[in-house]
């Protein structure tokens, strides 16, 4: 029965695991659930007892943030052991614990649907320059959900959207939206659900190559690895070049064409798993917040490559361990003095505006958090 | 408890496995469970009154409901829970432990209850044309005429005294009988659309037959208002002499008036005891009663008599009148002869027997004998054609209290003769009963009356069962209660009330408080009744006061003759995952009971709990909680699942979420009126809108729904206050989202329906149901 998954566990090189513990010591859900350990996981899965595997909890737990797959001196991939788990354990009938009981799963399902006619640019303000088909295209992502489903968390999810297009449009780029663009996936298949990812990522390949877009701008680092691991990695012919705005930003920044004013603020950077450790992205986003080299930027105590996820990964298991992630990260952000924590990924906003609920987190170590178009759209100077 | 099953689960839960009677289960199954006899209580109240409910109601603090199921058999409940008999009481299990449940106490206490907390009344039945006429507004009257009213009948009660009530107020003194109950109770009867004539004695030379002119049918419920001779010398010979009915109905009706100085009363039952309390009332200077054999044979009730003997009636056991002794024409006093009890008497008391020689004079200028009554038949003329007995009394079937003539019913004291208020109650739903069938044309044939048990099968363990008082009824002090005509028992208070009740042991494993069946799950509970095998039943165990229900799962087991049923209920209270719990605070700021608290787990790590003591079980913070961290006891995700099983492939699906107060109904089969026409109705009923989750709409349409309906409360009637204020916000996103995912408009609808108002919510289905998308 589980044949397939044997063959998938080898090739992430669970077998060489030498048992060292350095995933573990990285781990940030190891740090702080206690009972959580990706070799507990590994062990199962090299012993090939599954079916304790496939109920585990802890399955789910797995933000498959890449931390461990960063410093495993074995090269194994650890958080592709956790997808092929999962989406054997989801044949099974097992399931994690989803948050808001699975709304967002829901969304996600009925957005595979081939029939279905969204009116999800109903956000486009009139004065925002868009067209239907041309060589720049901005995949907006899930964030109109988003926007209506966390209205009570008081944060505008959209405005990383709106800011880009401004920004683009300054720059006189009239760039595609798609009217009919889907969520990307990336959340199902991580989440062992490869049938819809596979429905939705041949969706928006389509539409995408309807509009003739040359290049796709992304704020989304999930939606964009996506298109840049995913949908390679499952035989997908992605032609258009991929950049996240951040590159887009720093490579306008260089170039001359867009110029920053002196920064007011001091700012802090989130580097989001799916563009740091996924895709390899550290440098730009520090070059756009950090261009004028007025020294008011500063790195957290974890960055880069060991930077500290937000907490959560695919509405999954959003618990205790995750706020404990999350006010950490909090924390590290607080304690370099900035005034505003720069996110370059939706989730990241969330999660981390979330945990501000809490009061204690709140005053402790609250802060504005803003995607990084939103600071440059701010910080724009005269053309 | 005889068992029958419908389903091989169930029978998996006689041979002793344990399964879950959760929310889930039930559903996925059907238990049918054979009634248990009824407890002995409700088999010894000659009208039937569901005791034991009513019992049960009160120790859950539902007063209200529990006046409702008095009510249903028995339209006179404050003035039984004063001076009913209470043969309840008699056989309550509780003496074989301590002493009787204070039933009767328990009654008064709930009528009261509705003096001062008005509950809606009753509505009757739609219209009928037919015209009943009753004959006295006593007991019988009254309860024949109520039932007939509610059953939409014309009815006329003809009464000759000056006010309603028959011996309750002429014969009955108020310190016992406040007038102002007795009116509240009357005119509780006169609402539901009675018609009361007082001062009208039906008389003449066709009195019956005129009355059978203009009225369809007629109740013959005169009562035995006159009193029966002493039949000893001298009675027709002096001035002072005075019968006990004459006596109280003088001084109940016409103004009190003090009839000599020293009375005699002869008599051992509840009217003789009257009559000597109402003397004593008067400032009479001694008040004797006269009886024949001991205090423990007599009739009236014991605390009447003990009241009697401390407000200073001396009373003469074993004592009979011999002769009337006089002076110039009046009464001086009575001789009696000692008595000693003998062999028993068909009656089953031993027969006094004199003793010779004994002979002794009580003084007294007054004499009022209280021996028995019988009806006064001269309102009749002699050409009636009624059957009339050797005792005076009239002659009806006891099955259906149907007299010679067809049409003509006879109820009450006018046929048994002097006896209980409760008697005469039952005589009346009979009647009513019968009066009803007469005039839908069916034939009343006489039945074999059924014999009552008072056993039930369930034993009750008297080991197991620790003892308790007996509430005792707060009184005015005898010294206090001079000449006055006030009440002088005072009534329960609500605490007393529920305590009192909670020592009923509920003989069989359920209350019958019916809460399951209007509160609990809609269209799952269904209480069988013993005609009704078939139905679904979730019973409640008898172990579990039914407010344990709200505190957490309950697990135990039901003996039966098949062997033990264990069971499991889930409460209603949802529990808190700690390790899921993000201490967001959320489900604290939904939550107006505050029953949602964060405590501290250490450190700034704070996770939710929920006090079940303050929890209602309305399942908002369930619905709110962004890490899914609440369980709900009930209405869970799997329920959820369970219930869209039931989408056809062929068919337009419907899902109808629904709060269980806005009118939702309990089993569509039962509503004719709803009309799914075409389409697959699928009723999803929640604890309260507030229940409802985004997800559970989304799922809906996912898993195959065409349309959803979501019904709810309006704002300002939830009945927990903030649930549907919640779920109207989570609605406007719903809206938005399924805008966004290009849902047709028209798919996804909320309905706000007033409080309970199920011909709304099914108005509002059908309309939903033809709406096309």
């Amino acid at each position: 029965m589980h044949s397939g998954l044997t063959t998938k566990i080898k090739a992430t090189n669970a077998y060489a695991c030498l048992d060292c513990g350095k995933c573990t010591s990285v781990c940030p859900v190891s740090r702080f659930s206690g009972q959580y350990s990706p070799r507990n996981l590994l062990t199962k899965a090299v012993r090939e007892d599954f079916d304790s595997l496939c109920s585990d909890y802890d399955l789910w737990s797995c933000l498959t943030c890449k931390r461990c797959d960063e410093v495993c001196i074995a090269n194994i991939q650890y958080s592709d052991l956790t997808q092929a788990v999962r989406t054997e354990a989801k044949d099974s009938g097992f399931h994690g614990k989803c948050s808001h009981s699975g709304a967002m799963e829901l969304l996600q399902t009925i957005m595979t649907k081939p029939d279905l006619k969204q009116n999800r640019l109903d956000w486009v303000e009139d004065d925002m320059e868009i067209a239907e088909e041309g060589d720049v295209l901005y995949f907006t992502g899930c964030a109109p959900y988003f926007d209506v489903f966390f209205t009570d968390l008081d944060l505008s999810i959209l405005d990383a959207a709106k800011s880009s297009i401004a920004i683009l449009n300054k720059l006189g780029v009239k760039p595609v939206l798609m009217k009919d663009e889907r969520c990307c996936g990336h959340d199902l298949l991580w989440n062992g659900d490869e049938e819809n990812f596979r429905m939705l990522a041949e969706h928006n390949l389509e539409a995408v190559e309807k509009s003739g877009a040359k290049t796709i701008l992304f704020s989304c680092a999930e939606c964009m690895s996506s298109f840049y691991d995913l949908y390679p990695k499952y035989g997908y012919n992605v032609k258009p070049e991929l950049k996240h705005m951040s590159q887009f930003l720093a490579e306008k920044l260089e170039t001359g064409q867009l110029k920053l004013k002196d920064a007011d603020k001091e700012i802090t950077y989130q580097d989001p798993c799916r563009l740091g450790r996924h895709m390899g992205i550290y440098d730009e986003p520090r070059q756009v917040l950090s261009s004028n080299a007025d020294g008011n930027y500063h790195e957290m105590m974890q960055n880069n490559k060991g930077s500290l996820c937000c907490g959560v990964s695919g509405w999954m298991n959003c618990d205790m361990t995750s706020k404990g992630i999350q006010r950490e990260r909090l924390k590290q952000a607080s304690d370099t003095g900035a005034d505003i924590l720069a996110v370059a990924c939706p989730k990241c906003q969330i999660h981390l505006t979330c945990t501000m609920k809490d009061d204690i987190v709140k005053e402790k170590h609250g802060m504005d958090i803003k995607d990084i178009s939103t600071i440059t759209l701010e910080r724009l100077g005269e053309l | 408890m005889s068992v029958k099953s419908t389903s091989n689960k169930f029978q998996e839960v006689l041979s002793g496995e344990k399964v879950s009677l959760s929310f889930t289960n039930r559903l996925k199954e059907q238990y049918s469970v054979g009634y248990v006899e009824p407890s002995p209580c409700k088999e010894a109240c000659p009208a039937g009154v569901n005791v034991k409910s009513y019992v049960s109601l009160i120790a859950a603090g539902k007063f209200h409901d529990a006046l409702k199921v008095v009510r249903e058999r028995n339209p006179l409940p404050g003035i039984c829970g004063r001076i009913c008999t209470h043969p309840c009481e008699s056989y309550c299990s509780r003496s074989e432990i301590d002493e009787p449940v204070a039933i009767c106490w328990l009654k008064r206490f709930v009528a009261d209850y509705e003096l001062t907390h008005p509950a809606e009344k009753p509505k009757p039945a739609s219209k009928r044309k037919e015209k009943i006429a009753v004959i006295g507004a006593g007991p019988a009257g009254l309860t024949a005429a109520h039932d007939l009213a509610l059953q939409g009948f014309m009815v006329t009660i003809f009464e000759e005294l000056s006010e309603p009530g028959g011996m309750l107020i002429a014969g009955i003194p108020s310190y016992r009988m406040p007038r102002d109950i007795l009116k509240v109770e009357i005119d509780y009867i006169r609402d539901l659309g009675v018609n009361i004539k007082t001062n009208t004695r039906i008389e003449g030379k066709d009195a019956l037959k005129s009355l059978l002119k203009y009225f369809n049918s007629v109740f013959i419920a005169v009562g035995a208002h006159t009193g029966k001779k002493l039949n000893v010398p001298g009675e027709d010979d002096y001035e002072g002499f005075l019968d006990a009915v004459t006596f109280l109905r003088g001084i109940n009706l016409d103004k009190p008036k003090k009839p000599g100085n020293k009375i005699i009363v002869i008599g051992g039952g509840n009217s003789a005891i009257d009559a000597a309390r109402t003397a004593i009332r008067l400032e009479c200077e001694e008040v004797h009663i006269v009886y024949r054999r001991t205090r423990k044979e007599m009739p009236a009730n014991d605390a009447e008599i003990e009241e009697a003997e401390n407000e200073g009636v001396q009373i003469h056991y074993l004592a009979s009148p011999v002769k009337i002794v006089g002076k110039n024409g009046k009464v001086t006093g009575m001789e009696c002869l000692k008595m000693e009890l003998g062999e028993p008497d068909e009656s089953g008391r031993r027969r006094p027997v004199p003793i010779k020689g004994s002979e002794f004079i009580v003084e007294a200028d007054v004499i009022i004998p209280a021996i028995s009554q019988e009806p006064d038949l001269t309102f009749l003329p002699a050409d009636h054609g009624l059957d009339i007995s050797r005792w005076n009394t009239f002659m009806s079937d006891e099955s259906t209290m149907a007299t010679n003539i067809p049409g003509v019913f006879a109820g009450g004291d006018a046929v048994t003769g002097p006896n209980t208020v409760i008697d005469a109650i039952a005589q009346g739903h009979v009647a009513a009963d019968s009066i009803e069938r007469f005039l839908n044309g069916e034939i009343l044939e006489s039945q074999e009356p059924t014999k009552r048990k008072f056993e039930t099968e369930i034993k009750v363990d008297p080991i197991t069962r620790k003892k308790s008082k007996r509430a005792g009824m707060p009184m005015t002090e005898p010294s206090n209660r001079g000449s006055s005509f006030d009440e002088v028992e005072h009534g329960f208070d609500e605490a007393t009330a529920i305590t009192e009740a909670q020592r009923c042991l509920r003989c069989g494993p359920c209350d019958e408080c019916f809460t399951c069946v209007t509160e609990c799950d809609k269209g799952v509970a269904i209480l069988s009744s013993p005609d009704n095998y078939d139905d679904l039943i979730f019973r409640l165990p008898s172990e579990f006061p039914t407010q344990d229900l709200q505190k957490g799962n309950l697990q135990g087991s039901i003996k039966s003759s098949n062997g033990n049923i264990s069971f499991q209920m889930n409460s209603v209270v949802p529990q808190v995952k700690e390790n899921l719990c993000r201490g967001c605070g959320d489900c604290v700021t939904v939550c107006e009971y505050d029953a949602c608290e964060l405590v501290s787990l250490g450190g700034e790590v704070f996770v939710s709990q929920i006090n079940p003591d303050l929890c209602r079980g309305c399942g908002t913070c369930v619905a709110l909680c962004p890490s899914s961290s609440i369980m709900p006891g009930r209405f869970t995700q799997d329920w959820l699942s369970h219930k869209l099983e039931n989408v056809h492939t062929d068919k337009e699906n419907i899902v109808i979420f629904s709060c269980n107060w806005n009118g939702s109904v309990a089993n569509p089969a039962e509503h004719p009126e709803l009309k799914p026409g075409d389409s697959n109705l699928i009723f999803i009923n929640t604890m309260c809108a507030g229940r409802i989750e985004m997800s559970f709409i989304f799922n809906a349409l996912e898993k195959g729904a065409d349309r959803v309906l979501i019904t709810g409360c309006k704002i300002e009637d939830c009945h927990f206050e903030f649930g549907a204020k919640q779920f109207a916000k989570t609605y406007k996103k719903v809206e938005q989202l399924a805008h966004m995912l290009g849902i047709e408009s028209g798919t996804i609808k909320y309905e706000q329906i007033p409080e309970g108002n199920t011909a709304k919510f099914i108005e509002i289905v059908n309309k939903f149901v033809k709406e096309t998308r």
